[in-house]
Formats: C-alpha cells, structure tokens, sequence
C-alpha cells in the first residue's frame, strides 16, 4: 500500500482561526502586528475585532513592549511577526518587559510571542531572513515556554493552550504549508503508517512540558520538532524497511518545559537518540534533549541541525536542497541513528 | 484652590533626603537623575495621582511608569513618603532580599514597571493606556522618561504609536537635564543642538532658540507643553493641561537640573550614577533643608499699577508674589483687598504669598482661599487658639499653605505652639507693618535666636519667611539667623531690574549657605572634611567660590 499523497496545510491560517475563536470566547485576547499581519493572517482578527488588534508598523521592540503593557493591565495578548523580527531583533523587550516582570509572583507577563517564518525553510529570502537562532534564544529566557508545532493541528491547540494558560509563550511556525502528522479535521486518531504495519492512537494532547509518542519503538528515538516531525516519521519508516529497526518517534513541540520522563524512558528503552531541528545544533532543541538525558539516563546522541552556519536562498521548490545541505532529510535521519552506537539497557 | 504647594514642597524635601539615605546606605545608585525628577514626582504623588498604598492593584489607579528606571531611589523615596512602605525601608535599597532593587521592579508592590533597559517604558506606557481604553477604565498614565534615553529608536517607534491611536489619557514628563553618563547630551547624541567643545552646558538653557526638543515632538503629532521641570506651579499647570487635552497624547517637556538642590551634584555628570559618601550625608541634608525662597513684596512697587509690577515679577523668576494686604485698622494703611488680589491672580502662575494684615482674619480668609491665593498668613496679633485653627483647617482643606505672622513687638504666642507642627510658615516683621521702605530691625537677629529652638522643639517642618528691610547687604545674616524666604520690596521691587535684583539676593543666599555647610563640615570632620567637601565641588565657577569662602572663614590656608 502507498502511503497517501501527503495533506498540505498553512500554519498560518490554522493561526488566524484559531485567535478569532479565542477572541470570540475571551474579550480580554489582544492582537498585535509588526506591518506583517497579512502574511501572518492576522489581519483577520482586526477585521473581526478591530479594538482589539494593533498594528505598530515595523517596530519589533514597540511590538514586545506594548504588548507587556497590555498583558500588564489584565490582557492575554498575542504579538506576532516573522521569527528573524522577534527573538532575532527584540530580546531585551523579550527579556526585560515581558518575562522578567512578575507581578505577585507570577512568572512574566501574560504575552504570547507568535513567530512565523522560523528556520530554513523560510526559503528565497535568505540567510538573513532565516532565524535559526530562536530557540536556542527563548529557551534560556526565564519564565518562557517554548513551542514548536510540528503541523496546523499543533498550531490550532496550542494556541488554544498558549490562550487559556498565564504566562510567556513563544511558539515558531514554519512558512511553508507543511504536511499533517496529527490526521486532519475530526479524526483524533493518527493514522499515518506508511507500510500499513499498525495503526497507533496517538494522544495528542497538546500541554507544555510534554512531548507526543507518535510511533512506539525499541531500537532508537527520533526526537523531532516542526516540519521535522514528518521527516522524522518518513526515517522511522525508512529504518525499518531497510534495516529491520524499530523506531520510536517523539514529537518534542515542548521544548521547554521539556519532557524529561519521556526522554528518559526512550535513552533507557531505546538506547540511542537522534535529534532534528531546523535550527543551528547549538542550543536548539537537540542541545535540549542531550541536557535532560545527560543528567537522567546518558546514552549516545547525535544532533541533527544547521553546524552553527547560515542559511542562504533556496526557491520554494529548492528549500529540500537547502535542508538538505544541512542534512535535514529523512534519508539522512536514517542514516545517522542506523550509524549511532546503542547503548545496552542497563 | 490653592496650589497645595507647601505640602508638595515639603515632601520633595522628604523625598530627596531619602534619596540621599539610601544611596548613601547602598553605597552605589543614582542620585542626579533623581533629582532632577524630584518635582515631578513631587507633583504626581501629592496631588494628581490617584492611587492607594494600602491596595496597590487597585484596578483604576493611575500608572506611573518610571522609564528611566535608573532613578529608582527617587520613585521609591516618594512611595515611602506616599505610604507604600515604612521610610526605613529606604535603608535596605540595593541589598540582597530587599523589595527595593536597584531599578523600579514588580517585587515592590505599587512599581508599575521594571525599569531599567532604557527606551521601553513609553511603549509599555502605550499598552497601558490602550489597555485602560479597552476596559473604559478612568485611569491616566504618567510615564516619566530621560533625555539619554531619547537616543533610543524605541522612544520614536512608541512617540508614534501614541500619535496613532491618539491615547489622550498619557501624559508623559521628559525629564530634560542634559546630562546621560558619559557627558553632556548635547555632546553625547544632541536632542536639542550640538554643543561646542568650549561651551557650559548653561549654554544650552540660555538660548532658547537652540531648543528642538518640543518640534520633534511636535511633529510626531503630540501635544507638547514645555516648562522648568522645577518649578511647581508650572508642573501642576502642565498636568492639568494635559489632562484636558483631547485626542493625543500629551509629552511635558521639563527643563531640568541634574542632582537639583545640591550644588555640588548639581549639572555635574558624575552624579548620574553615584552614591554621597556617609560623612557627606548631613552637610547634604542642611543643604536641601536650607533652599531658599524669594518672595518680592508687589507694594513697593507702583500702586497704581499691581498688575505690571506683578509681570516684573514674574518676569524676573520670582518663587513667590508676595501680597501685602493691609485694611487701614490692623495697620494704619490700606493697600488692597481680595478682589485685587482675584484680579491678579490670571497674570501668572506663581504662588500668591498673600500676607493678611488685617483685623479678624477669620472672617475673611476664606475670600482670599478663593481669590487664588497659595498661601495665607495671619497675624497672631489677631487670632487666637479658636480663631487660628478655624484658619488653618480652611486653608488646608483648599491647598493653600498655612501661614503664621509676629509683629516685631511679639513673640510667638503660646497657643501657637500646637499649632506648629502643621504650620508651613512663619513669618517674622523685621519692620513695623503698615508702610514699605523701613529699614531692618537689628533686634530680630536675637529674637530669630529665640524663636529657632522654639520652632525646632515643637516639631515645625515649614520655614521662617524674613519681611521687612531685608536687603543685599543682610541677607545673609537673615539667612545665618534661619530665615529660607525673604520678602523683598524696596531691595527688589523697588529696583530698576527686578531679575538681576533677584539673582542677586539668591547669590547673596547661595554664599551664605555655602558657609554655613563649610562651617558644619569643620563641626562634624574638622579640616579634613572641608576639603573633602570642597573638592566634590567641580563644575564652573563653584570650586573657587566655595575655596575662597573657605579661605575667608579661615578653614583653608589661602
């Protein structure tokens, strides 16, 4: 059986609707753009609750501020332009006025940073416009919570999620339509499972500090975030096809709070790990994964990533050659956790 | 109503030496800015912000944002003044576990932002404003900002963010003082006009048509209001400007002076991030208690024609008009009565010191209350236990300073003592009242010799105002006695050039404070200390001023 034609979607759009439904149910959400409220579909907001929604024109740092100021009167505010403009341009708006403020003792303030445009993928913009920087950024900001949807199911939940919890959150969006790995509309289940080798209900809830088991298995762990979840899944299949290796696949959108139980069980059941970001290896979300397992159950990883470079223009149909450079492929994925070293169950 | 300019004044003065007390405790902080804020806060915190220190969150407070977070000691000084917390706690300042961090921060209950990365808190105050706006909240925001600070982009993007949505309940000061860490502003990044190598900064305040602050604001589309951001009349106005203004927001830009009241801190750059050694502390504190005021006496001027003399006046920068209303039975003359005083009253914004020389003061005093004055004196010639507290409850329910006159043939009476501690002023006649141009009474040096101890064992917190032939030949032996105002007619009124007359007494003033801190410095540290004193003094003309008067009082070797 093949497997199906993979299923487009825009995590931008996802975005858009699902601030409209927390704007609808919560009078207190407040939407904030840098003059990239078309691209990030926000505009729609403006247009349903235009009190609610401001633009202050290419103004990064005024974007993260006012924003503070807004979540510091009792507002749930979600600001949002492209990645680069954000932790790339506004960190100590970041740092100083949104998390660092703790009103009675509450961590931060109540401001979600919404990024699109995060990573490689960005694509003919170019290096400049690529942020593969963010996470590393975000994830050393206290009181942050960090957020890597790997499709536009992820991008709807988690905002849903970012709406109804207090504190900073900073969530990156890929530019690109990416493919659905949590199934699409009403189905809860995922069933996704190229060889047809089993069926596996996936709960996807969708809580910080967790990460997703997408596919169970005991020979390796394939930690993956954003648009490398897909790959990481299409490496699973690869692995066991051509090597006969079970692969277990985690979704690790929760970068911080990071899962550490979950890691801790995969390095202990499966005995090697192998990460993929698009995003540079220093301090992005494998650096995350090999600081928890290091300290609970030590076993061989290996960081698939940007080898702390740049990115640089691809076209949209070029953006695999560019991952690819990088070596974030499936094929590559496969290869490297086939070569890592397992370590024996102790 | 008055202008609550007493009460306001005396809580600077609290507030400043708080200032002085916890960086001085800390051992590092930043007085300057501080200070140049003081009147500001003073402003705010005494009389148009609306706020409860025993329910910091209540939800419709105003919002005062500190942009330039490194001014801390000055916000946190005015909370405890405020009530937030005890005034002691300004002792902990910058230590470790204290609520009061070395920027305004969220772990002291009643900061509304954590200050101190510069250039963010009027975006911050933007989203406060918006955020009141959305909740139809009757809530205003004041957000004081820095003139170093304005060299950030963030100021700018927020100057037109404000101008957009046209957030009118934001009123912001700028605290102009011309000075950021390294330098001068106008060296560092000019905000008005470049300043030349060989130039004082005093340029920059004498010539106005260097200042460009008010046009950049201007145009970014803001209702702009420039003041000296010392003087509390002119604040109070501008606030109340500020809030009638429609559709913008407003920006308040206040000249100012770095470490204000201090002379050797004052327009000195070093001061921005500095703390007063220990044994300074004290000379410090009889500095800021001993500013002076110059009050000059409209009559002795043209009597036909008041309301010129009071324009000289104003013109001539006086701190206090100084109205002597006399009723032909308490005095032999008759000079005006409320309606003049009512008349005037439009022609400037500078406290009425209105001096009632009149009989049964009660019955009248309350015309003058509405006639504009902001302060009023009675005789205790004329007034008594019942009669004197009756006054004083009126005039401090309406914001008008309470003042308390003697003849030279009287004494302070007994029942006035109770009285004392809610007293703002006491005025002591070096002249028999009823006509001008009387020459100094000698005996007055003994009786303010009497009178000090009184005032300082019945806890009086307000000043003595010296009237009656205090001229430039004695004032400084006025102001050794303990006299902080002077009322000056035939020295000042009567002179061809109101303004030189009255820069004139303040120099006199300003010398004899200037000894009167050296001879305090030899009391508490000997010569030592008067060297160390004089050598804090750097900018202009002040080191060899203060050594020469060192000299003269034989402290130095000449």
């Amino acid at each position: 059986m093949l497997p199906d034609e993979p299923v487009l979607t825009d995590m931008r759009t996802a975005y858009a609707e699902a601030l409209i439904r927390e704007g609808r149910s919560n009078p207190d959400v407040v939407v904030m753009g840098a003059d990239t409220t078309d691209s990030l579909k926000t505009s729609k907001f403006g247009r349903e609750f235009p009190d609610r929604f401001f633009n202050v024109g290419i103004a990064e740092g005024n974007l993260v501020t006012m924003s503070a100021g807004l979540a510091a009167s009792g507002k749930t505010v979600f600001a949002s332009t492209y990645a680069i403009f954000l932790p790339g341009r506004a960190v100590d708006q970041i740092r100083n006025n949104v998390a660092y403020p703790s009103p009675g003792g509450r961590g931060g303030l109540n401001v979600k940073l919404v990024a699109s445009h995060g990573g490689l993928s960005v694509g003919p913009d170019g290096g400049s416009h690529q942020q593969l920087e963010d996470i590393s950024i975000m994830r050393t900001i206290p009181n942050f919570r960090v957020m890597i949807p790997a499709d536009t199911v992820a991008v709807s939940a988690l905002t849903h999620m970012m709406a109804a919890e207090y504190g900073p959150f900073y969530m990156r969006m890929a530019r690109l339509k990416t493919p659905l790995v949590y199934g699409g509309g009403d189905d809860d289940d995922y069933r996704r499972d190229a060889d047809g080798a089993g069926t596996t209900g996936v709960d996807k809830r969708f809580e910080a500090g967790r990460a997703n088991v997408l596919r169970d298995g005991s020979d390796c762990t394939l930690a993956a975030c954003g648009i490398t979840v897909g790959m990481a899944l299409e490496a699973a299949d690869l692995l066991r096809r051509e090597r006969q290796m079970s692969c277990r696949v985690l979704d690790m959108f929760s970068v911080k709070p990071i899962d550490g139980r979950a890691l801790e069980k995969a390095a202990r059941q499966t005995g090697r790990i192998l990460t993929a970001e698009e995003h540079n290896i220093i301090g992005g979300m494998g650096s995350a994964v090999a600081e928890s397992v290091s300290e609970s159950y030590p076993v061989p990883i290996k960081r698939i990533g940007a080898l702390d470079a740049f990115g640089e223009s691809a076209r949209d149909a070029e953006v695999p050659l560019l991952l690819q450079k990088h070596g974030i492929t499936p094929f590559n994925m496969a290869q490297q956790a086939g070569a890592l070293e397992r370590l024996p169950e102790r | 109503m008055g202008l609550d300019y007493c009460t306001i004044r005396s809580k600077v003065l609290r507030a400043r030496k708080l200032v002085i007390r916890g960086t001085a405790a800390a051992g590092s902080g930043h007085p300057g800015g501080s200070f140049s804020m003081a009147e500001i806060l003073g402003c705010l915190f005494y009389k148009h912000l609306r706020y409860d220190p025993r329910n910091p969150q209540w939800e419709d407070r105003d919002r005062l944002v500190l942009s330039k977070g490194h001014a801390a000691p000055g916000l946190f000084s005015n909370m405890a003044v405020a009530g937030y917390f005890a005034e002691s706690e300004i002792d902990t300042l910058r230590a470790f576990g204290s609520r009061l961090q070395g920027h305004p921060d969220l772990k002291c209950p009643g900061v509304e932002f954590c200050g101190g990365s510069l250039g963010t808190g009027l975006s911050y105050s933007v989203g406060v404003a918006l955020a009141a706006r959305l909740d139809s909240r009757p809530c205003r925001v004041y957000s004081v900002i820095g003139d170093g600070e304005s060299d950030e982009g963030q100021i700018w993007e927020a100057a037109m963010a404000a101008s957009k949505y046209g957030v009118d309940n934001l009123t912001v000061f700028l605290d102009r003082n011309f000075i950021q860490q390294d330098s001068y502003t106008e060296r560092v990044m000019p905000l008005d006009s470049r300043l030349g190598d060989a130039e004082e900064i005093s340029a920059m305040w004498l010539d106005q048509d260097r200042w460009r602050t008010g046009d950049k604001w201007r145009a970014f589309g803001w209702n702009v209001i420039e003041i000296d951001g010392h003087r509390i009349e002119q604040i109070d106005d501008a606030i109340k400007r500020a809030q009638a203004h429609r559709r913008a927001p407003t920006i308040i830009i206040s000249r100012t002076i770095k470490g204000k009241s201090v002379e050797h801190m004052e327009d000195n750059p070093q001061w921005h991030g500095k703390a007063p050694a220990q044994e300074t502390v004290p000379i410090i504190n009889a500095e800021l208690e001993s500013q002076s005021i110059i009050a000059p006496s409209i009559i002795a001027g043209d009597m036909t024609n008041l309301a010129a003399e009071v324009v000289r006046c104003a013109e001539g920068r006086a701190d206090y008009i100084h109205l002597d209303v006399m009723d032909g039975r308490f005095v032999p003359n008759r000079t005006f009565l409320h309606e003049k005083v009512k008349e005037l009253r439009p022609l400037t914004l500078i406290p009425f010191d209105t001096h009632l020389m009149i009989e049964e003061p009660h019955k009248h005093v309350r015309r003058y209350v509405d006639a504009g004055s902001d302060i009023v004196t009675v005789h205790a010639e004329v007034t008594d236990d019942d009669t004197f507290g009756e006054i004083s409850d009126t005039l401090r329910e309406n914001g008008v300073g309470v003042g308390l006159a003697i003849n030279p043939g009287t004494e302070l009476p007994e029942w006035s003592l109770g009285f004392l501690p809610g007293i703002d002023q006491i005025i002591v006649m070096s002249v028999v009242p009823g006509r001008s141009g009387q020459k100094y009474i000698e005996s007055t040096h003994q009786k303010m010799a009497r009178l000090m101890p009184i005032l300082r064992d019945n806890g009086f917190a307000g000043y003595v105002e010296a009237d009656g032939g205090v001229n430039l030949e004695n004032a400084a032996s006025v102001f050794a006695d303990g006299a902080r105002a002077f009322v000056g007619g035939g020295a000042i009124v009567s002179t061809p050039d109101v303004r030189a007359s009255i820069r004139g007494f303040r120099q006199a003033v300003a010398t004899a404070r200037r000894r009167m801190l050296l001879d305090l410095a030899d009391s508490l540290g000997g010569s030592d200390l008067v060297e160390r004193w004089i050598n804090l003094h750097v900018v202009g003309a002040r080191p060899a001023e203060v050594r020469t008067i060192a000299q003269e009082a034989g402290y130095v070797a000449r």
